[in-house]
């Protein structure tokens, strides 16, 4: 009789093993649609706070994972505000003092424009792949889509969330859901990702929502209104020169 | 002779000479207290600081430097082999500092954690109470200031967030056991304690320390070439810096109220010299050089601040008294100043010098201001002052 269980046990697993996919598979198809040679988006972010919402407006370039440019446009407070990335360094420019400051050490704990990100969600750099390793935990339906559950681990120590889990559409490779967790297991931020459209020959979700567990409110929204990828990018453009032109 | 000419000229004054010497006794009095109440300020500051964070002395980790905040999340170093046992009996109190967020009542807050041993009773921070019980959250300690800013009681739970030694976020669910009334703003404001154990774990940096107080600066002999020892001079050297700062600022009121207390005597003296015109004549027809003349003015105005000196004995003691006994408490709402000594009556002492310094300096001007018109008589002829001219 227990030899019994025990085939039945194992030809169950066997059976379940064979139905989840490879993880890195999944990761690898994930960051094939998200990582890019270069990129030019057109992005609203909609900051809610507790008595109003307000709406920032950008511009933005990247180069691989390494370099990044924001210009704000809107609103007319923010506009011309300037951020730089290149590697682990990040720096600000604002028109109204005429100043570029470096965001460092625990200024990148702030808060970016009030949002639910802060600066050192920016720092981070993404590729799933290579950053985590993964394990399929199951399937489900999410947003109206087949998703494949994936549970996260960092490979690095230095990774700035230890744990994650996804929810990852089985078609499109996109994500639709992910939580981001401390060491401690504690859940830190949650982000939803929809509108997820053909953008030449990759998956891109154009609606995406920040949400700080550990603080209150409706969280941040993000708009992509236009986005195109492997675009070639004016010299120049990552370099602190660039900050102040 | 010259004494008792001029203090009959003194009496003879009347109402003129009792305005003068009420004046610098006035400015004297006002001199006192205020060089009194910086002293005491500054002497019951270091004792707090001493009692709250000092100890007998520090060693502080090379990587921090509390002026630049960008070496703060790494401002720790391996505690030295050789401290360990002093720390087991309580002769060193290892500290750790790490810069975090919380989030109070949902909202997101900067404030930095720090670590130090619940067992420690060598510093006055009731660390007893971050002792903690399996299941709880951990107890945290935060002061009234950090209370007050971060909207946060006794009991309530908060979660901090830190980053580890590696980079990853690491966040755990912290209650307020106390809050704590330090009188020290920089251990009170912007600052969650916890167990040095938790915190040291929570950044994944087990047996390290940011700062070492020491029992007796003897103990810096345990240091390691992690550690520097900061003497006192330097820990203290903003504090006096501040207080160096903050009373030359006050110094310049009372710089105008001994301007016109001298002025008054000044004034006095010429309109005497003017007036006294014949009587000086008639002291030189008797025999007296110019020079004891000058001398007898000038005694007239020592007398003044002599008078002075006995008068603020006699009105300032009370005031001094109760000052020294009740001691003096700021308005409320100074404590957010961030200066240690703000959260209770700073109580008054009088030391000698003090005393003596400001007896002499006051004087020396007033014997100044009572010579410089004096002078004038050396340039009167005997027979046009006899003459009244």
């Amino acid at each position: 009789m227990n030899k019994l269980a025990a085939i039945v046990l194992l030809a169950l697993c066997l059976g379940l093993g064979a139905a989840l996919p490879d993880a890195s598979a999944i990761l690898r198809a994930v960051d094939a649609n998200l990582t890019s040679s270069s990129a030019k988006s057109s992005t609203r972010m909609v900051i809610h706070g507790k008595r109003s919402s307000r709406t920032v407006g950008s511009i933005n370039w990247s180069q691989g994972s390494q370099k990044f440019f924001t210009e704000y446009t809107a609103p007319p407070r923010e506009k011309g505000t300037k951020m730089l990335k290149v590697g682990s360094n990040l720096w600000i420019y604002s028109p109204g003092t005429d100043r570029t400051i470096q965001i460092s050490g625990n200024m990148l704990k702030q808060s970016v424009m009030g949002s639910d990100l802060s600066y050192e969600d920016f720092m981070e750099e993404t590729s799933l792949a290579e950053d985590y390793s993964s394990t399929v935990e199951g399937e489900t339906v999410y947003d109206g889509r087949a998703c494949w559950i994936l549970n996260l681990t960092a490979k690095k120590p230095g990774k700035a969330y230890y744990k994650c889990k996804l929810y990852v559409d089985k078609t499109r490779s996109v994500i639709l859901y992910e939580l981001l967790y401390a060491k401690s297991g504690k859940l830190l931020k949650s982000v939803q990702y929809s509108d997820v459209a053909r953008i030449g020959t990759r998956w891109y979700p154009r609606y995406i929502l920040f949400k700080d567990e550990l603080k209150d409110g409706r969280g941040t929204e993000y708009f992509v209104e236009s986005i195109a990828f492997d675009i070639s990018i004016p010299p120049g453009t990552f370099t602190k020169a660039s900050l102040k032109k | 002779m010259l004494l008792k000419l001029a203090l009959r000229n003194i009496i003879g004054n009347g109402w003129r000479s009792l305005i003068n010497v009420f004046i610098i006794a006035l400015v004297l009095t006002g001199l006192i207290w205020m060089e009194a109440m910086w002293f005491s300020w500054l002497r019951l500051a270091k004792t707090q600081q001493q009692e709250w964070e000092f100890a007998g002395g520090i060693l502080r980790a090379k990587s921090y430097d509390p002026y630049d905040v960008f070496s703060w999340e790494r401002a720790y170093a391996p505690i030295p082999l050789a401290a360990q046992a002093y720390i087991a009996d309580g002769g060193i109190v290892p500290v750790l500092i790490s810069p975090s967020v919380i989030y109070p009542s949902g909202r997101m807050m900067n404030a930095m954690v720090k670590g130090i041993p619940h067992s420690q009773d060598l510093l006055k921070l009731p660390s007893a109470d971050l002792q903690s019980t399996a299941g709880d959250p951990i107890p945290a300690i935060i002061g009234t200031a950090m209370a007050k800013s971060a909207k946060l009681e006794a009991g309530d739970i908060f979660t901090l967030r830190v980053k580890d030694s590696a980079g990853a976020f690491n966040a755990i669910d912290l209650q307020i056991a106390r809050v704590m009334d330090c009188p020290v703003p920089s251990l009170d404001i912007g600052t969650v304690w916890i167990d040095l154990a938790a915190l040291q774990e929570l950044k994944q940096i087990p047996g390290t320390a940011t700062t070492l107080a020491l029992r007796n600066a003897s103990l810096s002999a345990v240091s390691s070439s992690d550690f520097k020892e900061i003497p006192a001079k330097e820990f203290f050297a903003d504090l006096d810096q501040m207080v160096k700062t903050k009373a030359s600022g006050q110094s310049l009121l009372f710089l105008m109220l001994i301007l016109l207390a001298m002025l008054a005597v000044f004034d006095t003296q010429a309109l005497a010299i003017f007036k006294r015109r014949k009587e000086i004549g008639m002291l030189t027809a008797l025999g007296m050089t110019k020079r004891q003349i000058i001398r007898l003015f000038t005694m007239e105005g020592a007398l003044y601040m002599a008078g002075a000196s006995m008068l603020t004995a006699i009105l300032g003691f009370p005031l001094f008294y109760y000052f020294g006994a009740k001691g003096f408490s700021l308005p409320a709402g100074t404590e957010g100043f961030g200066v240690a000594g703000f959260n209770e009556p700073i109580k008054f002492s009088y030391p000698a010098p003090l005393i003596v310094s400001t007896l002499i300096i006051l004087f020396l001007l007033t014997v100044l201001v009572s010579w410089l018109p004096a002078r004038k008589i050396a340039r009167m002829s005997p027979t046009a002052a006899l003459k009244g001219k």
